[in-house]
């Protein structure tokens, strides 16, 4: 079937350089002086657990946005965004993490033609799989102290809107 | 001065909170539209309320448009702090009543010109 769709006509609306600036910006504003993540070109090598939150986006072309982090790395991000030095519970670093995907996705959304809704931060300990019909159009990969953050955006085809959000999720 | 922070995410509202705090601003939390409807039942009428768009419950849009609609609140300024950027988002909030706008990711400086643009920086307000 022709869905008469082409990820490069999405990638039009995000690009990977605004997603570098919205994630640059979030950082400027709420982790203060703290050293940033720095871009890395090669593919990441994923081991270990991950964290991630995701929010979707509703609309003509549905999407998800999400922040994927190694486990022994996400209390850090959030202890910076926190502010505390403190030792942090789960459920911190969970709000915390998916604030920065809130904030993210909002940004996201506002450059995407008819978009809908966002969707409440979701928490997962792997990196959610987007619904039927969406590309990732958008991607940082960066370096941050012992590890890496990597941040997505998948945008999907305007013709399967009313399928889903975009998460993946029915 | 005294603030109403409303935002689901607790660590938005740590960041917010701190900002006002170092203003001057006394500040009263809530997790979102509902939960700020019952603190402003229940305590002295705060200056100004933050207001985040999307939360359970009751989203923002939703809080802006009950407190606009009783008289009793008419004094608060209320301002949305939030990220939902498109002009279309700003201009339905501040039809339901929004007096100000500011799009997250936001610096300290751009909260403290909103707030003198609404006369609330403690220092204008007290001259």
């Amino acid at each position: 079937m022709s869905v008469g769709f082409e990820v490069e006509e999405l990638g039009h609306y995000v690009e990977d350089e605004a997603l570098e600036q919205i994630v640059y910006q979030m950082w400027d504003s709420y982790f203060g002086t703290t050293e940033p993540p720095y871009p890395v070109f090669e593919p990441l090598v994923v081991e270990g657990p991950v964290q991630c939150a995701s929010v979707s986006i509703s609309g003509a072309r549905p999407g998800l946005v999400t922040i994927t982090v190694p486990d022994h790395l996400a209390p850090a991000l959030a202890a910076v965004m926190l502010q505390d030095d403190g030792e942090l519970a789960q459920d911190d670093v969970d709000d915390s993490l998916g604030e920065m995907a809130n904030i993210i996705a909002g940004n996201v959304k506002a450059l995407v033609p008819d978009a809908g809704a966002l969707g409440l931060p979701v928490l997962a300990r792997a990196t959610p799989r987007p619904g039927r019909g969406a590309s990732e159009v958008a991607r940082l990969d960066a370096a941050w102290r012992e590890g890496w953050l990597s941040f997505v955006v998948w945008l999907g085809d305007p013709q399967a809107a009313g399928s889903g959000d975009g998460s993946g999720r029915e | 001065m005294r603030a109403l922070v409303v935002d689901d995410s607790r660590a938005m509202r740590k960041i917010i909170s701190a900002s006002l705090r170092k203003l001057g601003f006394e500040i009263v939390e809530a997790g979102d539209g509902a939960e700020a409807l019952e603190v402003l039942k229940s305590g002295p009428l705060p200056d100004l309320a933050t207001i985040d768009w999307n939360m359970p419950v009751m989203d923002g849009l939703t809080l802006v448009t009950n407190v606009r609609a009783a008289r009793e609140y008419r004094s608060m300024t209320m301002m949305m702090v939030t990220t939902e950027a498109e002009h279309g988002q700003i201009v339905r909030a501040l039809a339901a009543g929004a007096h100000e706008y500011l799009i997250k990711p936001f610096t300290t400086d751009a909260l403290e010109e909103k707030l003198a643009l609404l006369g609330l920086m403690p220092e204008v307000a007290g001259a």
